[in-house]
C-alpha cells in the first residue's frame, strides 16, 4: 500500500473492455470446435478392437469414433485449466512480494476458474477413459499427475477456508500454490520414468490430421476465452464485494 | 561454547522457551563481557563479541529439540505405538492372503504406507510444543535467520523418524517374512528409506509450520502432505520394491529411482527453505 507506484489490478481497467469480445468469441469458437468436431473432422480410428467384435462391425467403430470426440473438448479445457494455474502462481509470487491483499485475491479466483476446469478435465477424461481404454480408472502417468493436482488444489481451498486472518491465510495460500506448481512438474517426470509393471502405459502417441489440430486449436481458443471472461466476471464480483464493504465500514464509522 | 553446555544442562527442566531465552541472553552477554574486557584484550573482543555461527545456532536449536523429546519420549512413544498398530492392521488386511513371491511386490508398498502413517503422526506434533508454550515467538523475537529454524526443525523430524524406522522396519521385516524372502538386494531397501524420510522431513516440517496455524490442524496435514509428497512415495517405493525383488527388476529400475528421490528431495527441501521465511512469520 505505502508503494504508490505498485499497479493494482482493479475494476474497470483495460481488461475489461476485453471481456465482451472474448464472450463472444468465446462462444462463437467454441460451438463451432463442437460442430466441427462432429461435423468436418473425419473420423478416427479408436484404439484397436477388442471384445466387441460380437456386436458388429458397425456398432464398435461407431462407439470407438464417437467417444474420440470427447477429446475435442478434454484437451482445450485442460490447457486452460494448466494456463489458469500458471497466472495463480504468477499472482501468489506477486503477493509475497508485495503482500498485498488484491493479488491474493486474484491468485484465489484464479484457482477458482482452475478448479473448475480441473473438474470439467476429469470428468470428460473419465468418460473417454471408460469408452476407449474399458476401464475408470489406470495408474497412468498423465491421470496420475492430474489427479494430484486436483487433489492439491482442492486442499488449498480447505486450506484457506480453516486460515481467518487474511495475510496469513494469504501467505499461506502462496506458499501451497508454489508448491505445487513446483510438485506437479516433478510428479509427472517420475510417473514417465519410473515404468510400471502392473499397470502398461496405455498411450498412443500419434501425430494429428492437420483439420484435427484446427478443430483443436479453436476449442483451445474458444475456452482460454471463456475462462478469461469467467475470471474477469469473478473478479469484478468479488471487487466490487469489498468495496461495498468497505464503504459500509466508513459510513458505520462516520454514524458512529 | 562451553558456557553454552554449562547453561543448557543446569537447567535440567528447561524446555524450548528457556533455551531460547537464553540464546538471546547470551548475546547481550557477550556485549557486556566484550564492553569489560575490551580495556585489557583488545583482539579477544572481536571474537567475543561475534554472535554465534550458524552452525552453532543451528545445533543449538536441535538441541533443544532432542533434549525436550529424550526427557518425555511422548512422540517417539506414541509414533512406535502407532507403528506397530498399522502391522497389525497388514497383518488383518492380509490375513487371507496366500504366501508367495508375488508378496514381495507388494510389501514394499505396504512398508511405505506405515512410513507415511506413522510420519504424518509425529509431524502433527512436531509444532504442538512449540506453540503451546509460546517457544515460537520466543525463536521469532531471537535474532536467528528463519532457515535455521526450518534446517533444525526438519532435522529434528528426521531424527524421530529415523529412530521409529529402526525399530519399525525390524519389526514388519518379523511379522511378515514367513510370507516370502526378500532377495539379497534386499537389505538395501536402507537407500530408499534414507532419501525418503529426509524428504518427508523436509517438506512435512513446512507442511506442518503451515497446518499448525490452521482449525483442524491434523486433517490439514493430511490433506496438504499426501498429494505433495506423492512423487518421493511413488519413487521410494519403486526402489523398495526393486531392492526386495532383485534380480532384473533391481537392475532395472533401483539407481533411476533412487535418482529421482534423490532430486525430488533436493529441490523440495531447497524451496521449502526459501519460502520458510514467509511461512513461519
Amino acid at each position: 500500500m505505502s508503494d504508490k507506484k505498485l499497479k493494482l489490478p482493479e475494476v474497470g481497467q483495460w481488461p475489461d473492455k476485453l471481456v465482451a469480445p472474448a464472450l463472444i468469441a468465446g462462444a462463437v469458437l467454441s460451438t463451432v470446435g463442437f460442430l466441427m468436431a462432429f461435423f468436418y473432422v473425419a473420423p478416427v480410428g479408436g484404439a484397436t478392437v477388442n471384445g466387441a467384435e460380437l456386436i458388429g462391425d458397425v456398432m464398435v467403430s461407431q462407439k470407438m469414433l464417437l467417444s474420440q470426440k470427447i477429446f475435442y473438448f478434454h484437451m482445450p479445457v485442460a490447457i486452460t485449466s494448466f494456463i489458469a494455474l500458471g497466472f495463480g502462481c504468477y499472482y501468489a509470487v506477486r503477493f509475497l512480494m508485495t503482500k498485498n491483499q488484491r493479488f491474493d485475491t486474484c491468485s484465489r479466483i484464479c484457482l477458482e476458474i482452475a478448479l473448475l476446469f480441473v473438474a470439467l478435465t476429469m470428468i470428460t477424461g473419465e468418460m473417454w477413459t471408460r469408452f476407449e481404454w474399458g476401464v475408470w480408472w489406470s495408474w497412468e502417468p498423465r491421470l496420475t499427475t492430474y489427479l494430484i493436482l486436483m487433489l492439491i488444489v482442492i486442499a488449498y481451498f480447505v486450506l484457506r477456508s480453516s486460515v481467518d486472518e487474511p495475510e496469513r491465510r494469504g501467505t499461506f495460500a502462496a506458499v501451497v500454490t508454489i508448491i505445487a506448481t513446483i510438485d506437479v512438474p516433478i510428479c509427472f517426470m517420475i510417473t514417465r520414468l519410473i515404468p510400471s509393471s502392473i499397470h502398461p502405459v496405455v498411450l498412443r502417441e500419434g501425430g494429428m490430421s492437420p483439420e484435427m489440430g484446427l478443430c483443436v486449436g479453436l476449442c483451445a481458443l474458444g475456452m482460454l476465452c471463456v475462462g478469461f471472461v469467467l475470471y474477469r466476471a469473478r473478479f469484478n464480483q468479488v471487487r466490487l464485494t469489498q468495496r461495498v464493504e468497505a464503504l459500509k465500514e466508513t459510513l458505520d464509522d462516520e454514524r458512529a | 561454547m562451553q558456557r553454552a553446555d554449562v547453561g543448557c544442562s543446569d537447567r535440567a527442566s528447561s524446555t524450548a522457551n528457556e533455551t531460547v531465552q537464553w540464546t538471546v541472553s547470551q548475546s547481550e552477554d557477550c556485549l557486556s563481557e566484550s564492553e569489560y574486557r575490551a580495556a585489557d584484550r583488545g583482539e579477544v573482543r572481536s571474537s567475543l563479541c561475534k554472535a554465534p555461527s550458524t552452525w552453532t545456532q543451528c545445533k543449538t536449536l536441535l538441541g533443544k529439540d532432542l533434549k525436550a523429546e529424550f526427557r518425555t519420549k511422548d512422540m517417539i512413544v506414541s509414533m512406535g505405538i502407532y507403528a506397530f498398530l498399522v502391522i497389525v492392521v497388514f497383518g488383518v488386511a492380509l490375513s487371507f492372503a496366500r504366501p508367495g513371491s508375488e508378496f514381495l511386490e507388494v510389501s514394499g508398498g505396504l512398508l511405505w504406507a506405515l512410513v507415511v502413517f506413522t510420519s504424518l503422526l509425529g509431524l502433527n506434533r512436531s509444532f504442538a510444543k512449540e506453540t503451546e508454550n509460546g517457544c515460537l515467538e520466543g525463536l521469532l523475537l531471537a535474532p536467528l535467520d528463519r532457515g535455521v529454524i526450518f534446517l533444525a526443525k526438519a532435522t529434528a523430524n528426521l531424527v524421530f523418524l529415523l529412530v521409529v524406522e529402526v525399530v519399525a522396519v525390524p519389526l514388519y521385516w518379523v511379522f511378515f517374512s514367513s510370507f516370502a524372502a526378500p532377495a539379497d538386494t534386499g537389505w538395501l531397501l536402507v537407500v530408499p528409506l534414507l532419501l525418503g524420510s529426509v524428504g518427508i522431513a523436509g517438506i512435512g516440517t513446512m507442511l506442518s509450520t503451515i497446518t499448525a496455524a490452521t482449525r483442524g490442524k491434523d486433517v490439514m496435514l493430511a490433506l496438504l502432505f499426501v498429494p505433495v509428497v506423492f512423487p518421493l512415495l511413488y519413487a521410494c517405493v519403486s526402489a523398495t520394491t526393486c531392492a526386495l525383488v532383485g534380480g532384473d527388476v533391481f537392475a532395472d529400475g533401483f539407481a533411476t529411482s533412487l535418482a529421482l528421490a534423490g532430486g525430488y528431495d533436493v529441490i523440495m527441501i531447497l524451496a521449502s527453505w526459501v519460502l520458510y521465511d514467509f511461512v513461519v512469520n
